[in-house]
C-alpha cells in the first residue's frame, strides 16, 4: 500500500544512483566478481597447460593432504601470529610516545616509520637481501665484530632464522600505517576524561587501560584486520629472498599458490588454494570483528 | 597535567631512537650503496659512506630501459589514480547520500570484497585479462585495480560530510543530478580526492605481485619489477641493484614527504571515525 | 524481493556498460571517461590480432624472439641483447620483408614469464633455451614440430644420438633445433689452491679426471689455510644441474636410470654422497648454500670469497673472465671428482623452439630465422662461438684452435651421461630438488629419508605429467 507511493520517487532515485554507480560496478564486476567466480569454478578442475578435466573436490582433498601445503599453512600462521601482536604493540608504543610531542617531532617519527612503506617492498627487500647476505652482508659483520656470533649465519637459509628474518622485514613494512592511525586516534581521546581521571588520582597505567584503550579499540580492530590480511598475503619478500626455502621453512600459502600456478602449471590446484585462503581470511576477519568488536560501537 | 621525565621515559625515548635508526638504515643503505663500486659493496668492514662515489652503477642501470620503467610506473599509477578518483567519488556519493533499492546489499558486497585478498583471484584475473587481449600492457594493471572497492568505501566516508540541506536546496533550484554532483558534491569531497589519490598511487606503485603476473616484456616493466629483474640478473652486484632501488624509491619518498598530510588523512579517514 | 530487484538492476546496468553505451542520457557524461579508457584498451587489444591479416597476404611478417642470456656480449658491460640485435640486423638485411622483435629474459624469472605468456597467449614465436623446458612445452602441445628442419644431412652431421634424442618429445618428433653443446663442470681457484698447498690434489693431465678422495684432501687443505669451500647452493632452481652433477658423481650415483624412466638417486651412492656433503658442511669444508642459488655461488667464486664452485662451463668462464681478472683469480676447470675417477657429465644443449601461435606464416619465417642463426655460413659459426661452447654440427670443426682450456672442455664430451632433462615432469622435479638439499643441510631429515622422499615425489611427477 505505502509501497506504491514512495516507489515512484525511490525508483527514480534508484535509477539515478545506479547510473552513478555504473562505472564502479562495471570495474568491480568485471575485474573482481568475474575472476572470483572463475576461480571458484576452476578449482574443481584438473586444470593445466593441457586443458581442463572436472575432478570435483579432488584439489581440495589433495591440498589438505599435501605436506608442503600444511607446512606453508603453519608458516603463514606463524607470520600472522608473530606480526600482528608485535605490530600492534610496536605501533602503540611509538604512537603513545610521540602523539603529544610537538608537530615537527611527531611528523618526523611518523615519516621515519612510514619510510619502509613508501620505499616500496621490492626496494626494501633487495636492500635487506644485501644486509642479510652471509658472506658480504653487514649484519654478520656487525654481529661478529661485536662478538655476538662467531660464525657467519645464513639468515635466509638457516631453518632457525629464515622465517624470523622474513618476519622482521614484514614488520618494518607494516607498522607505518598503524602508527599513523594510533597517533590520530590517541589525539581524539577526549582530554577532559583523561584529566578528570588524573585528578581522581589514577596513575598513567590506569589512565591508559581505563580511558585510552577503550577508545582505541575500533582503531585496534582495524589494524589487527589489515595486518592479518597483509601478513596472510606475504609474497614478494619470499619470492625475492628465499624462494620458500630452506626446505619450505618460509613457504607461505601465497607463495605456494604462485609456485603451483607458475612453476608447476597446476592452475586448478592454485585456484583451490586461493579459494581456501580467501575463506580463511574471511573467517578470521569475521572472528576478529566478533571478538574485538563486541564492545566496540563501530 | 605535568609530565615528569622519569627513567622509564628516557629508556623509551632511547629505544625509540634505536628503532628509528633501524627503520632509516635500509633507505640510507640504498642511497649510499647506489654510489659504491662493486668491490666496495662486498668489502667488510663496510664503507659507511661511499668514499669514492661512482656513477658506474647508474650507467649500468641506464643500459636497461630504466627510465621507461619509471615512466611505466608513473603512467600506471597516475591513470589508476584518476579513474579510481572519478569512479569512486560518484559511487561513494550515491552510497552515502541517496536512498535506493539494493543500497545496503551493494555496500556490504563492497565491504566484503575489500577483505578479500586480491592475489587469490590473480590466476583467473590473468586469464581474463589475456582473453581481453591486454595482458602485458599497462592496462592489465590499471583496469583490475580500478575494480578494487577501497576507493568507494573511502569516498563514501567523505561524502557523509555533505550537508543534505545543500543537496535538497539544489534540487529545489532545479539543478540536474550531474550539475549537483559537479557543483556541490565535488568541491566538498575534494580533500578526499587528495587522500584517495595518494593512497591509490602508492598502493599501485607497490603492487608487485600484480605486476609480476601481468607484465612480461622488458620495455613494459614497472620500476619495481625492473629492480626485481635486476636483482636476478646481477645477483650479488649490489651497487647496480641499489641504484635501481634508489630510482624506484626516491620519487615516491619525495612525493610522500611533500604530501605527508594527505597521506595521513587518507589513512586515517579510512579507519578512524572523525 | 528488494535484493533480487537490485541485483537485476546491477546486472542490467552492467550489460549496458559492457555493451559500450553509457547508460541513460543523464549519465552519458559521467561514464564517458571510463568508457573511453576501456575503448582505448580494446583498440590496443585488437591491434595484435589485426596484424595477422597483412602477414598472410605477403606483407611484412613480424616475429618475436625471446632470448635467455646465452650469447656472450662483447664485454661484461655490454647490455643484454646487443649481440642478438646484430644477428637480427643481419637477418633482416637478407630478408627485408621480415621484422624480428627481440626480448631478453633472465634465468630466474624468465621461465615463469614464459608460462604466464603461454597462458595469456602473448608468448614469443622463437625461444632460445635448452631441452629441459622446451620439451616440456612440446609435451603440452605448445610447440611447432620441427621435423622438416632435421634433414638427413643435418642428422648425419650431428651424428650424436643422445644429443638428437634430447631434442625430441615423446611423440618421436623434433621440437628443438640445437646449435651448440658442452658439459657442465666445476672450477677451482689456482691462487687459493697454491696458497693452501693443494695443487697436488688436482690432476692437470689429460682429461683432468680425479677422485673423491683427492677432492676431500683438497677440502681439508683449503679449510686449514682459511679458505671457504664452495657453497652447496640450493636456494632455488637456478643452476641446479651443477650441484646435482656434483652429488651424483662423488659416489657414482645417477639421477635416473639409463633408460631415463625412473629416478634412482636414492641408491647407495646417492645416500652416501649426501651424507658426505652434510659432513663437509658441518666440518666447514663447504658452506651451507641454502641462501644462494647457482649464479650467486659463481659470484662468490669469482669474487674470491670461495675457493671453488660446482657450477662452471665454458660459457660462464667467458662471461666472468673480466671479474676474475679484476680479482686476480685464475679459474681452473675440472671434471667432477668421482669415486672411480670416471666422471659422468651433465651437459647443456643450446637450441631453439617455435611456439605454435596459430599462424603458419610466422612459423615459417621463424624456421627461416632459426636456420639463419644456426646454419648461415658467416653467422652460424660466429653464433656458436658466442655461446662459448661447441657446435653440434661436426662439420664446423674446431672453432677454438689453440685454446688449451677449450680443448679440455671439448674432451669432456666423452663422459656425457644419460640426458634426463627431457623426462616428463622435469620442471616439477626441479621444485623438489632444492628443498631436498635444504632438508639435508639443515638437518631436517637424514640424507636417506630426504633422498627417498625426493625420489618418491620425482617419480610421482613423471606420472603426473602423463
Amino acid at each position: 500500500m505505502k509501497q506504491s507511493k514512495f516507489n515512484k520517487i525511490r525508483m527514480r532515485e534508484t535509477l539515478v544512483s545506479y547510473a552513478f554507480l555504473a562505472p564502479a560496478l562495471f570495474f568491480f564486476c568485471t575485474f573482481v566478481l568475474v575472476p572470483m567466480i572463475m576461480g571458484v569454478v576452476t578449482s574443481f578442475f584438473r586444470y593445466n597447460m593441457k586443458g581442463m578435466t572436472f575432478i570435483g573436490f579432488d584439489n581440495y582433498v589433495n591440498m589438505f593432504k599435501d605436506q608442503v601445503w600444511q607446512k606453508s599453512l603453519v608458516n603463514t600462521v606463524i607470520l600472522v601470529l608473530g606480526s600482528v601482536p608485535i605490530t600492534v604493540m610496536f605501533a602503540l608504543f611509538v604512537a603513545a610516545l610521540t602523539y603529544e610531542k610537538n608537530p615537527i617531532t611527531r611528523s618526523f617519527f611518523r615519516c621515519v616509520f612510514f619510510l619502509p612503506v613508501v620505499t616500496g617492498t621490492v626496494a626494501v627487500t633487495v636492500v635487506w637481501k644485501w644486509i642479510y647476505d652471509p658472506l658480504n652482508g653487514i649484519l654478520n659483520w656487525l654481529l661478529k665484530s661485536m662478538n655476538i656470533i662467531q660464525k657467519n649465519i645464513m639468515w635466509t637459509g638457516d631453518k632457525k632464522f629464515a622465517l624470523w628474518a622474513i618476519l622482521i622485514i614484514l614488520i618494518t613494512t607494516s607498522v607505518g600505517q598503524p602508527i599513523i592511525l594510533y597517533i590520530a586516534s590517541l589525539g581524539n581521546v577526549p582530554k577532559d576524561y583523561v584529566e578528570a581521571a588524573a585528578v581522581d588520582g589514577a596513575n598513567d597505567l590506569q589512565i591508559f587501560w581505563k580511558i585510552k584503550w577503550p577508545s582505541l579499540l575500533p582503531t585496534t580492530l582495524y589494524i589487527v584486520v589489515i595486518t592479518t590480511i597483509n601478513s596472510f598475503q606475504c609474497f614478494s619478500l619470499i619470492q625475492l629472498l628465499t624462494s620458500g626455502g630452506p626446505n619450505y621453512r618460509t613457504t607461505t600459502i601465497m607463495y605456494y599458490l604462485y609456485e603451483n600456478a607458475f612453476k608447476r602449471f597446476e592452475y586448478g590446484y592454485a585456484n583451490a588454494m586461493g579459494v581456501v585462503l580467501a575463506l580463511m581470511i574471511g573467517l578470521i576477519s569475521f572472528i576478529q570483528f566478533k571478538a574485538l568488536g563486541s564492545d566496540v560501537e563501530y | 597535567m605535568k609530565k615528569k621525565t622519569s627513567i622509564l621515559d628516557m629508556i623509551s625515548m632511547a629505544l625509540l631512537l634505536v628503532l628509528s635508526f633501524i627503520f632509516i638504515f635500509p633507505f640510507y643503505w640504498i642511497l649510499t650503496g647506489a654510489f659504491k663500486s662493486q668491490k666496495v659493496t662486498v668489502k667488510l668492514p663496510p664503507e659507511w659512506f661511499p668514499l669514492n662515489p661512482t656513477l658506474e652503477n647508474f650507467r649500468k642501470l641506464m643500459q636497461n630501459p630504466a627510465l621507461q620503467w619509471l615512466w611505466n610506473s608513473v603512467f600506471i599509477c597516475a591513470v589508476t589514480m584518476l579513474i579510481v578518483c572519478v569512479v569512486s567519488s560518484m559511487a561513494g556519493y550515491v552510497l552515502a547520500k541517496k536512498r535506493f533499492y539494493g543500497q545496503a546489499t551493494l555496500f556490504s558486497i563492497f565491504v566484503f570484497a575489500m577483505a578479500l585478498p586480491k592475489q587469490v583471484i590473480l590466476v583467473p584475473l590473468m586469464k581474463l585479462v589475456s582473453f581481453m587481449g591486454i595482458h602485458d600492457t599497462s592496462w592489465a594493471i590499471i583496469l583490475p585495480l580500478c575494480g578494487w572497492p577501497f576507493g568507494v568505501f573511502l569516498m563514501k566516508q567523505f561524502s557523509e560530510n555533505i550537508p543534505t540541506e545543500l543537496l535538497e536546496a539544489a534540487k529545489i533550484d532545479g539543478s540536474g543530478e550531474i550539475l549537483t554532483f559537479s557543483n556541490i558534491v565535488m568541491p566538498i569531497v575534494k580533500p578526499g580526492f587528495g587522500a584517495l589519490a595518494i593512497f591509490t598511487f602508492i598502493n599501485t606503485w607497490n603492487d608487485y605481485f600484480m605486476q609480476l603476473v601481468m607484465l612480461n616484456s622488458r620495455s613494459k616493466l614497472t620500476i619495481s619489477l625492473g629492480v626485481a629483474t635486476l636483482q636476478q640478473e646481477f645477483s650479488t652486484n649490489y651497487g647496480v641493484i641499489m641504484a635501481g632501488a634508489a630510482m624506484a624509491a626516491v620519487p615516491i619518498v619525495a612525493v610522500f614527504l611533500m604530501f605527508q598530510n594527505y597521506f595521513t588523512q587518507g589513512i586515517t579517514m579510512g579507519a578512524v571515525k572523525g | 524481493m528488494r535484493k533480487i530487484l537490485s541485483l537485476g538492476l546491477a546486472a542490467a546496468l552492467l550489460t549496458t556498460t559492457l555493451a559500450g553505451c553509457g547508460g541513460g542520457s543523464g549519465t552519458a557524461e559521467t561514464t564517458a571517461a571510463p568508457a573511453a579508457t576501456t575503448a582505448a584498451a580494446e583498440t590496443k587489444a585488437a591491434a595484435p590480432a589485426e596484424t595477422k591479416a597483412p602477414e598472410a597476404s605477403g606483407g611484412a611478417v613480424e616475429i618475436t624472439w625471446w632470448a635467455f642470456p646465452t650469447f656472450a656480449q662483447d664485454s661484461a658491460d655490454t647490455p643484454a641483447g646487443t649481440y642478438e640485435a646484430e644477428i637480427i640486423a643481419a637477418f633482416e638485411a637478407k630478408n627485408p620483408d621480415v621484422k624480428v622483435k627481440l626480448e631478453t629474459i633472465d634465468f630466474t624469472s624468465g621461465p615463469e614469464k614464459i608460462t604466464a605468456a603461454i597462458e595469456a597467449g602473448t608468448v614469443c614465436d622463437v625461444l632460445f633455451d635448452a631441452p629441459g623446458r622446451i620439451i616440456s612445452y612440446a609435451q603440452n602441445g605448445k610447440l611447432v614440430n620441427l621435423n622438416d628442419m632435421f634433414t638427413d644431412e643435418y642428422v648425419k652431421d650431428v651424428g650424436n644420438d643422445a644429443l638428437l634424442n634430447s631434442c625430441k618429445s615423446d611423440d618421436g618428433s623434433y621440437y628443438m633445433y640445437p646449435i651448440s653443446t658442452a658439459a657442465f663442470c666445476m672450477a677451482v681457484s689456482k691462487q687459493a689452491l697454491e696458497d693452501a698447498g693443494a695443487m697436488d690434489c688436482i690432476n692437470m693431465e689429460g682429461d683432468r679426471v680425479w677422485t673423491t678422495e683427492k677432492f676431500e684432501e683438497m677440502l681439508g687443505k683449503l679449510s686449514a689455510a682459511g679458505y671457504n669451500g664452495a657453497t652447496v647452493y640450493c636456494s632455488g632452481q637456478g643452476g641446479d644441474q651443477g650441484i646435482r652433477a656434483f652429488v651424483t658423481n662423488i659416489y657414482d650415483s645417477q639421477v635416473t636410470n639409463d633408460e631415463v624412466t625412473e629416478y634412482t638417486l636414492n641408491d647407495e651412492g646417492g645416500i652416501k654422497a649426501l651424507t658426505k656433503i652434510k659432513e663437509w658442511v658441518d666440518a666447514g669444508y663447504m658452506l651451507n648454500g641454502s641462501a644462494y642459488n647457482g649464479g650467486e655461488d659463481v659470484d662468490q667464486f669469482v669474487a674470491g670469497n670461495t675457493a671453488f664452485t660446482t657450477l662452471w662451463s665454458p660459457g660462464l668462464a667467458s662471461q666472468r673472465a673480466d671479474t676474475l681478472a679484476e680479482n686476480g683469480i685464475e679459474a681452473i676447470a675440472l671434471p667432477f671428482p668421482s669415486e672411480d675417477g670416471v666422471p659422468e657429465m651433465e651437459y647443456l644443449v643450446n637450441g631453439f623452439c617455435i611456439f605454435d601461435n596459430g599462424d603458419a606464416a610466422r612459423a615459417e619465417v621463424s624456421k627461416k630465422f632459426i636456420d639463419f642463426i644456426c646454419n648461415d655460413e658467416e653467422w652460424g659459426p660466429k653464433n656458436v662461438v658466442r655461446t662459448s661452447v661447441f657446435p653440434v654440427r661436426q662439420s664446423m670443426g674446431d672453432l677454438y684452435p689453440g685454446e688449451a682450456e677449450m680443448q679440455f672442455y671439448a674432451s669432456l664430451t666423452k663422459y656425457y651421461s644419460p640426458y634426463y632433462n627431457t623426462i616428463k615432469g622435469f620442471a616439477e622435479m626441479r621444485t623438489y630438488w632444492f628443498p631436498m638439499l635444504q632438508a639435508v643441510l639443515n638437518g631436517d631429515s637424514t640424507p636417506e629419508d630426504a633422498v627417498n622422499d625426493f625420489v618418491t615425489k620425482a617419480n610421482q611427477s613423471i606420472v603426473n605429467a602423463q
